[in-house]
């Protein structure tokens, strides 16, 4: 009996551990492959990308001087890690997972490739696959502009994805478009990723109480979720549209802790007048000395 | 800034006279005259206040003591405006900002890359920490956790109320910085802190090799008259308050924030080299915090609603400016591989 | 208003034999110099190295050098309490000993000015604090009133002294000339007029009552120090008198040290008395009783209700690492003192000596015991440091200086009283009046 607990529990516990270490990645991002062909400039953009992003937990590829944490961070150049993908390797990297960090907001797919162009480097065996270019139908790289129109009335803000053609201006549909006000050290998602109308279109709500400058105004950038199809499609753009935010410097008021010259009233006061009381008495103390002396000067002059 | 230079008094006479005049005035302002000037300057900036008059001019320009670069008399003039402005950017800090810092337990492994990052750059011994990761346990059935320790920057900092000369200060946004060309040492805001997040040089400071080397190249460029390379060392070698270095023996350093990176736009020290994300990092006013790993860009209230957030020992009425998310659903095994060493 | 008679001859002439460079005095000064240039010494070393020589460190950032500078407040307090309080409700035995407590004040609260230096990491900045006072810091209360009370324990120590300048430099044949001289310029043209007089009783009325908030004030501020914090066992709010009560205690041994040593070396058995001892005597177990009571008050209320960072602190007191320091203080300081006081016999000159050297020790100590287990007993964990920053060892560079500075104060004390008398003449001479016209009357 106790036998039988015990392997049923080696079992659960080989199992677990087994789907703890489990990362699968989706068949279709597994298939996904560089856009470049690896070259020793990659490799090197790459080996800088590592050493400041990776380093730290995986330690050198191929050195197995990972810091020790619970699961350990592979090795990256080991067998294990190089018979991944390349797009399992740039799925893990964009995503990541638990104690992994996902690096979609750090670091661009580019600087993704880099990476991954810089692991390669430690397999000979290697041989790259690059991504053949996918393109839609008509759409030259370059010719796709965001044009925003800010609905005051709700707070939505709407983008218009438009394709200028031979024939003109043209809207495309059924494209994926992110929003994001800018912030001091990085972009805040707005609202949800959207898709374009059959007019282009496409609206997102702003949320009523995220802070803008002084005035409101907030700075704000759409793009294009799939690089892929239409290449880097950004637009910037500036509305007051954003909760007026004008709140004072944090060391304005009266305080214990500020400057003496922002020092609460009342102990200046107090400190003041104790000091020129008790020295106003010292003075004159020193003045009835001076007193003394004199009365003794006269007396002797009188003696004589 | 020369015309600066010369309303000064006693000190700023050039290097060589200072200890004579400091001598010299020491013997002839008797006691009298010493606590009345204390007694004048209490009413003179109570008045000063109201006269809506900020004094700046007698803290920036204050001769550096300065022992790292012997430089010839006739280059201090270009020498001392830089201190000064390092001085006065430094004191006044980001107009508009509120800087506020997250920290989320649960992702704290104590890998201890953020007391790394910060010692570099800083220029600190491995025994002196501006930040610290610790091992907490309130009680004894309660769970433990890492904690990452920086300067809380509180809000109504009891640190900065003790200082007797206004060496350590609150920033509009919100930073508490110290001017160790100020500092006197007394450490009056150490004994003052409840977070135990200052740090006292006692011996000679750490200072790392690049540092001395920019001084050597410094030196030898102002010895020929090199003015490009002046100007492009200028910055990096001279005292600035925003970064607190070079460390001075005999003054009291802390956590400053990296208020020189963030005037870079760039995230501290501690948040980007966190490999496990435990950071986060904005500007209250923006109500936006940055991960200092992924990078990702949050709203603050969302984030500290949605964990629960909370503030150390926040009974004391400290006003923290650092935020932490409590220690729940840790993707890892809490192992403490750390030597008890007189746990307090 | 003194006469010039055979009374004011005997006590002039009794009262100035010490006086002047005896050669037992130059062996006593090179014997206290030879200890302070050693101290000297080990202040440039810290000056050199920076305070890594002392046993502080980033936990433990005070130690024996506040200790040491609030011992010194604590001490000097006792000028205030011996000739102001006593001396403003009108009682007369406290005139012999008026003039020793003045010595003591000045000595103590001139040299703490200079302990609080030695603690200074940046001592070549000390023009900061005039220059960039920030009046909200405890700090700078403190030098203002130690500056303040120094200058009014000067003042109240040198006007009384001026009538007797003015008896003695008619009398000192055996004195160097530079110190006859020294006597006619602070002698201020006295000339016994009752004018003068008036003037000087009068100053002498002022500064008596305005010692008494200054001195109150220099210590309670230096208390705030402490108080001031968030600290354990320092967030008191009865810290100010818990403060001052023990200053008086630290205070009045050390006027009975002095007025032993005074009275038997200078042979002035007939001006201080067994009587005075025994006044004295009686003042300290008073003193030591109040004191006592905010003992009780600052440890039993706090350990009643065992607040977690509290009983830390109170643990490693009373049974832990600082127990046998704790223990001994209050015992051997402040319990078998008052209880021994209490009886007669012990109220005699040489053993009122002895206790009054343990009560001293103790209140040294005492004031390490305040400082140093707080400081070790910082709210959040003490770690990834090595053991020296996580407890308190003095050094022998520091317990040097520290010992330095009371050589400093003992040097001050010598030297006012060697050269100046250290019983008031005048004052001597009008009770010996007034006795004598007492008996005529009877």
């Amino acid at each position: 009996m106790l036998k039988r607990y015990f392997a049923a529990i080696t079992i659960l516990a080989t199992l677990s551990q087994a789907k703890a270490e489990e990362w699968v990645v989706p068949a279709d991002k597994a298939k996904k492959v560089s856009p470049f062909a690896f070259t020793p400039e990659s490799k090197k953009a790459g080996e800088a990308l590592y050493k400041a992003n990776c380093m730290s937990c995986h330690g050198m590829p191929g050195k197995n001087n990972a810091i020790p944490l619970v699961p350990p961070p592979p090795d990256l150049a080991g067998t294990v890690a190089q018979s991944l993908e390349d797009g399992e390797f740039f799925y893990k990297i964009t995503e990541g997972r638990g104690p992994m960090p996902s690096f979609k907001n750090s670091l661009s797919a580019n600087d993704i490739w880099n990476i991954i162009s810089y692991l390669r480097s430690f397999n000979d065996k290697y041989v790259q696959e690059v991504a053949r270019k996918i393109t839609r139908e008509g759409i030259t790289e370059g010719n796709i502009q965001i044009l925003f129109k800010l609905i005051k009335e709700n707070k939505q803000l709407q983008a218009e994805v438009m394709n200028t053609t031979a024939e003109g201006k043209k809207p495309i549909e059924g494209a994926a478009v992110k929003l994001f006000a800018k912030r001091y050290f990085g972009n805040l998602p707005i609202d949800e990723e959207r898709e374009t109308d059959a007019s282009g279109m496409v609206a997102f709500d702003f949320p009523k109480d995220l802070p803008g400058d002084s005035t409101g105004m907030v700075h704000l950038s759409a793009k294009l979720v799939d690089e892929d199809a239409f290449g880097e499609v950004k637009s910037d753009t500036v509305f007051a549209i954003g909760a007026p935010t004008c709140k004072p410097a944090l060391n304005e008021q009266r305080a214990m802790w500020n400057v003496v010259q922002k020092a609460p009233l009342w102990i200046l006061f107090t400190y003041t007048i104790g000091v020129l009381t008790i020295w106003g008495i010292i003075f004159y103390i020193l003045l009835q000395i001076r007193k003394i002396y004199i009365l003794g000067k006269n007396k002797e002059i009188l003696g004589e | 800034m020369s015309e600066l230079i010369n309303t000064t008094p006693t000190r700023d006479a050039g290097e060589g006279k200072q200890p004579v005049d400091r001598r010299d005035f020491l013997k002839k302002a008797g006691i009298v005259s010493a606590a009345g000037a204390v007694g004048a300057a209490a009413v003179y900036s109570g008045w000063n206040f109201q006269q809506k008059k900020p004094n700046h001019n007698m803290v920036t320009v204050r001769t550096p003591d300065n022992k790292l670069i012997e430089v010839p008399r006739d280059s201090i003039k270009t020498f001392k405006p830089i201190l000064s402005e390092l001085q006065k950017r430094g004191r006044e800090g980001l107009k508009g900002k509120r800087w506020v810092m997250v920290i989320d337990l649960a992702k704290c492994r104590n890998a201890r890359k953020c007391i790394q990052g910060c010692q570099t750059a800083h220029h600190l011994r491995p025994n002196q920490y501006h930040i610290n990761t610790l091992t907490m346990q309130a009680t004894e059935n309660t769970p433990a956790y890492f904690m990452p320790k920086p300067c809380q920057h509180c809000d109504n900092p009891p640190c900065v109320s003790v200082c007797p000369v206004n060496a350590t200060f609150k920033r509009q946004d919100g930073i508490v910085l110290i001017d160790n060309e100020r500092c006197i040492g007394c450490r009056f805001c150490m004994a003052a802190c409840p977070y135990s997040a200052r740090i006292f040089n006692w011996e000679e400071p750490l200072q790392d090799n690049g540092y001395q080397e920019k001084i050597v190249a410094y030196e030898k460029a102002l010895a020929a008259g090199d003015e490009a390379t002046i100007d492009k060392l200028k910055y990096e070698v001279e005292y600035n308050v925003e970064l607190n270095v070079p460390q001075k023996k005999g003054t009291v350093s802390k956590c400053l924030f990296s208020a020189d990176r963030l005037r870079e736009g760039k995230l501290p020290y501690c948040v980007s080299s966190c490999p496990n994300g435990v950071y986060w990092y904005g500007d209250q006013n923006e109500d936006s915090v940055t991960n200092g790993t992924t990078k990702e860009t949050t709203r603050l209230t969302t984030l500290l609603e949605e964990k629960g957030a909370f503030q150390l020992m926040p009974e004391l009425g400290t006003k923290p400016r650092v935020y932490y998310l409590p220690p729940k659903d840790r993707q890892f095994k809490f192992e403490d591989d750390r030597k008890p060493e007189g746990e307090a | 208003m003194i006469k010039e008679n055979e009374n004011l001859e005997r006590i002039a002439k009794e009262i100035m034999r010490p006086v002047g460079l005896s050669k037992n005095f130059i062996l006593w000064m090179s014997f206290l110099g030879v200890i302070l240039a050693a101290s000297l010494v080990a202040y440039a070393i810290q000056l050199q190295n920076g305070l890594t020589v002392t046993g502080m460190r980033d936990y433990v950032s005070w130690g024996m050098y506040i200790a040491n500078f609030v011992f010194f407040v604590a001490t000097s307090l006792v000028g205030m309490l011996i000739t102001s309080v006593l001396g403003l409700t009108g009682i007369s035995w406290i005139k012999p000993i008026g003039r020793i407590a003045e010595i003591i004040a000045v000595a103590f609260a001139a040299v703490a000015g200079l302990v609080i230096v030695s603690d200074m990491g940046r001592p070549d900045r000390l023009i900061n604090v005039f220059m960039y006072g920030r009046i909200q810091s405890p700090i700078i209360w403190d030098v203002t009133v130690v500056i303040t009370y120094l200058t009014l324990s000067t003042l109240l120590y040198f006007l009384p002294l001026i009538p007797d300048l003015a008896i003695a430099k008619t009398r000192m044949d055996h004195c160097p000339v530079w110190l006859q001289k020294l006597y006619e310029i602070l002698s201020v043209k006295w000339g016994h007029t009752t004018e003068q007089y008036k003037i000087m009783l009068k100053s002498v009325r002022i500064l008596m009552v305005v010692i008494v908030p200054t001195a109150f004030a220099i210590h309670t501020v230096t208390s705030w120090l402490f108080a001031s914090t968030l600290r354990v066992g320092w967030d008191s709010t009865i810290f100010g008198p818990y403060f001052l009560t023990g200053a008086f205690v630290a205070g009045s041994a050390a006027v009975v040290i002095a007025m032993y040593v005074f009275r038997s070396s200078y042979k002035l058995e007939k001006y201080i008395t067994a009587f005075h001892f025994d006044k004295m005597g009686k003042l300290l177990v008073l003193t030591m009783l109040v004191y006592l009571y905010f003992n009780i008050n600052e440890y039993l209320v706090p350990a009643y209700k065992m607040k977690a960072a509290d009983a830390k602190h109170l643990h490693e007191l009373f049974v832990g690492s600082h127990a046998f320091l704790f223990w001994s203080v209050q015992l051997c300081g402040l319990i078998i003192p008052i209880i021994l006081l209490i009886f007669k016999p012990f109220r005699k000159p040489v053993p009122m000596l002895i206790l009054s050297i343990v009560i001293l020790i103790g209140a040294w100590f005492k004031r390490l015991i305040i400082v140093v287990p707080t400081m070790e007993e910082p709210f959040l964990p003490k770690q990834h440091v090595p053991h020296e920053f996580m407890v308190y060892t003095p050094t022998v560079i520091e317990s040097m200086i520290t010992i330095g500075t009371i050589v400093m104060a003992i040097m001050i004390i010598s030297i006012l009283s060697k050269l100046f008398p250290v019983i008031p003449i005048w004052e001597m001479a009008e009770e010996a009046e007034n006795e004598s016209e007492h008996k005529l009357n009877e």
